[in-house]
């Protein structure tokens, strides 16, 4: 009877308020990113700032990634998350190209991202992504995606701490939504905006966000990817970008169909 | 005693990610199935999960929502399956896209709903394309709606509990004629002639048992799917934004059109209106007679 | 030169010191006792022919299979124990599925060719649990044809897991005869009707039985309408055609 003197530990009963031990591997780095397609061009961007609860951790924290000459992806919600999900979404780029000797088409990478969210529907990847570029048919792309994997094809969606700020905008200026054509005039045609104004559209709900947003703000990153045939002068011309702007081609990733990648940047207000 | 019985549970399964990878079908085996789904090490993997996320507003606090709130239909008539339904997905009370795609093109003589869970349903009615396409290669045949439904039926079952939310119909044409099935993650498996399913189910229900019968005509039976969405769009905060209204008929699926909910009420409206004035004018005039 | 061999052909996976793998080059022997199996690439798509041997007249001739889908843009034709080659298809189709699942594309023609080959290194002396599931290598080759981005292509595989693209192929009993006829007649702007009618045409010569439509089978694949087996029909005409 000795062995049972003891009662094993688990059976005790709590003395005093019990601890909460439970596993929450999670944390919210604010932020917003957000995407617009064009006809034959996609822009992909997000803001700078990483915080978590009221502290800001960072000013510069990459949101924002160059996957291929075709594709780019932002990531919002937990950072740790975030970079950890674009390493293994690379690496599976990587495998794919040597598999299959061709990089992966805007449209594969959309779906394998599904796939990749979905293996963890059940220890979720605390990550909104909205993936960007241009589709093998030559056209700008839009895809967003839920933490699990549940995907659609749209022509601009905003995601993260400023959704809810930045999504009716672009309902309105994208989507021509609660808007009427003058009389006699054309019907609105969403996703045929030009640049300069896809661009403006960006600049305009990042620098509102920062404004009425705490988590939101220190800087811009704007990815700009092109149909092959179109001109850096299309970027760089007199009245095409706001001033103040930072403007880097990006190089060449593999052997693409001469698509081509801008980095165009700006500070926000850091307050 | 839960706390003896939690503590005598074995460690949960848990699968190395590293090794998954270098396989380039990620979630698949050598033979197609699945595998490789992460479950976090702890004692109860779905308490977990509804700690941090949000799949039917039962616990609006969670950081991940996950896109849900539905108004879907289906039912069976001479001319084949109606299929219809809404276009919004709601996180929280915050409307995340009013441009949803909740019917799924499973392949061309297949449909499927969604409600519940976004991404469970497209997974899993992707995934049983796949299955279905390997039943024909290898039977040379198309499968039934019997059978692709029993597919996902028992893909889902497998995951009972740990947390999945679908509810889904199955609708086809096959040697048995049109046929309907109703599929959810709590394992059920039913085959009917009509079903709606999503919070706006109950307004849709009212629309669709007021107007339903076997031998409507093609035109009165998308008339009836249409009318339904737009009722329940119109009364279930958590429905709206288009209507996707689908046709199975004995050679496949056609895509009839995509209306926009709040222009149709109002259309519905005014056609009313002019009814019950031209039922008053015609009465005036009666009496007038009389 | 076969005393020698004995030492070295008991085993599946023990090198000979020549470094020859005497179980492997079986197999492929195996090949040469197979029927007939053809496989051109024109420009606009690919044929597979496939000589059936039906060795009495009660045998239901449809219901022997020397030519199966892979996917809708992928075909293939085998020679050899086609019992193997059954376990081959079905590993390709749900490779090609489960690249369709996965990535919303068609696979390539080569990376399906390629998931067939990978297997075909999969024998050996099992332990547990380990990944061979072959006591012997795969006794068949198979002609894969297909059409991706990429164009028109025909591949050939053997059991040692090597595969090869060719522009026009012959594997099985008659293959040196036939390879030899497909080389002096084919050219690489051929239209299909007469790459069509070149494969009955090498069949033809081959055969030791009359050609008739219970005989052989064709099928073709092109960009409009992607694998399809002919119709015995079709293939009856295409036959006479030949003849006249």
């Amino acid at each position: 009877m000795a062995l049972f003197d003891q009662r094993p530990a688990y059976a005790h009963e709590p003395t005093v308020a019990p601890i909460e031990h439970r596993f929450s591997p999670y944390s919210d780095n604010g932020g917003t990113i957000l995407a617009i397609a064009g006809a034959d061009f996609a822009v992909i961007a997000g803001d700078t700032r990483q915080s978590e609860g009221y502290s800001i951790q960072t000013r510069y924290a990459r949101k924002v990634w160059q996957l291929t000459d075709n594709a780019t992806l932002a990531t919002n919600g937990f950072a740790a998350d975030g970079k950890n999900f674009v390493k293994r979404v690379k690496q599976r780029l990587e495998w794919y190209e040597h598999a299959h000797h061709k990089p992966m088409g805007l449209k594969a990478i959309a779906r394998m991202i599904q796939t990749m969210l979905y293996g963890r529907r059940f220890f979720p990847y605390y990550v909104y992504n909205i993936l960007g570029g241009i589709e093998e048919d030559g056209t700008g792309a839009v895809y967003s995606f839920d933490p699990v994997g549940s995907y659609e094809r749209e022509a601009c969606r905003a995601a993260g701490a400023a959704q809810s700020l930045v999504q009716p905008f672009l309902d309105n200026q994208i989507y021509f939504k609660n808007q009427t054509p003058a009389p006699g005039a054309e019907a609105f045609v969403p996703g045929r905006l030009p640049m300069a104004t896809v661009l403006g559209l960006v600049v305009d709900s990042f620098t509102s966000a920062t404004e009425r947003h705490i988590e939101v703000g220190d800087g811009l990153e704007m990815y700009v990817v092109m149909k092959e045939g179109r001109q850096t002068t299309d970027l760089t011309d007199e009245g095409q970008l706001p001033a103040g702007m930072k403007v880097e081609e990006l190089g060449s990733m593999g052997e693409g169909r001469g698509e081509k990648t801008f980095l165009v940047s700006m500070p926000l207000k850091r307050d | 005693m839960n706390a003896v019985l939690q503590s005598l549970q074995p460690p949960a399964r848990h699968t190395n990610e590293d090794e998954e990878d270098a396989w380039g079908y990620g979630n698949l085996d050598q033979r197609g199935g699945v595998r490789g789904m992460m479950v976090p090490r702890v004692p109860d993997p779905a308490a977990f999960l509804n700690l941090h996320t949000d799949s039917i507003s039962s616990n609006p606090a969670a950081k991940i929502k996950l896109a849900h709130g539905t108004t879907t239909l289906a039912f069976r008539f001479k001319g084949g399956i109606i299929v219809a339904v809404d276009s919004r997905a709601t996180a929280g009370s915050y409307i995340a896209s009013g441009t949803v795609k909740k019917v799924i093109e499973i392949n061309p003589y297949l449909l499927g709903t969604m409600a519940g869970g976004a991404a469970d349903c497209q997974y899993w009615e992707t995934y049983l394309g796949m299955q279905c396409r390997l039943h024909e290669l290898r039977n040379k045949e198309r499968i039934s709606v019997a059978a692709a439904s029993k597919i996902l039926s028992n893909i889902v079952y497998q995951y009972k509990g740990m947390g999945l939310s679908m509810g889904t119909m199955i609708c086809g044409w096959d040697k048995t004629g049109p046929a309907l099935f109703y599929v959810d993650s709590d394992g059920s498996r039913l085959k009917g002639d009509l079903f709606s399913v999503g919070s706006g189910s109950t307004f849709a229900y009212g629309v669709l048992d007021q107007g339903y019968s076997y031998d409507l005509s093609d035109e009165e039976a998308q008339e009836l799917g249409r009318r339904s969405i737009i009722a329940a769009g119109h009364r279930d905060a958590f429905s709206g934004n288009t209507c996707n209204l689908f046709h199975v008929r004995e050679n496949g699926w056609e895509f009839i059109a995509n209306y926009d909910v709040n222009e149709l009420w109002y259309e519905y409206e005014a056609k009313k209106k002019a009814g019950a004035s031209q039922a008053q004018a015609q009465k005036d005039e009666g009496m007038a007679v009389e | 030169m076969f005393l020698t061999r004995s030492e070295y052909d008991r085993g599946v996976n023990t090198f000979s010191p020549e470094g020859r793998l005497f179980q492997v080059e079986y197999a492929m022997e195996a090949i040469k006792l197979g029927s007939t199996t053809v496989g051109i690439t024109t420009p606009h798509g690919v044929i597979l022919a496939v000589e059936k041997r039906v060795p009495s007249p009660l045998i239901e001739s449809s219901s022997i299979e020397k030519i199966m889908e892979i996917d809708a843009h992928v075909g293939c034709a085998m020679s050899g124990l086609t019992a193997d080659a059954r376990t081959m298809v079905d590993h390709a189709r749900v490779t090609s599925q489960m690249h369709a699942f996965t990535y919303d594309e068609k696979i390539g023609v080569e990376s399906c060719t390629q998931a067939v080959c990978d297997l075909a290194l999969r024998f050996g002396e099992s332990v547990e649990d380990d990944d061979a599931l072959m006591s012997r290598p795969f006794g068949v080759a198979l002609l894969i044809a297909g059409i991706d981005e990429k164009g028109p292509q025909l591949y050939h595989t053997d059991p040692s897991g090597t595969f090869t693209r060719y522009d026009a192929k012959a594997i099985g009993s008659g293959s040196d005869a036939a390879q030899q006829s497909l080389q002096d007649a084919y050219h690489r702007q051929m239209t299909l009707e007469e790459a069509a009618g070149l494969a009955l045409k090498v069949l033809k010569q081959v055969m030791e039985e009359k050609l008739d439509e219970n005989n052989v089978q064709l099928a073709r694949v092109t960009p409009e309408k992607g694998f399809q087996i002919l119709a015995e029909a079709e293939l009856k005409e295409r036959i006479e055609a030949i003849a006249a």
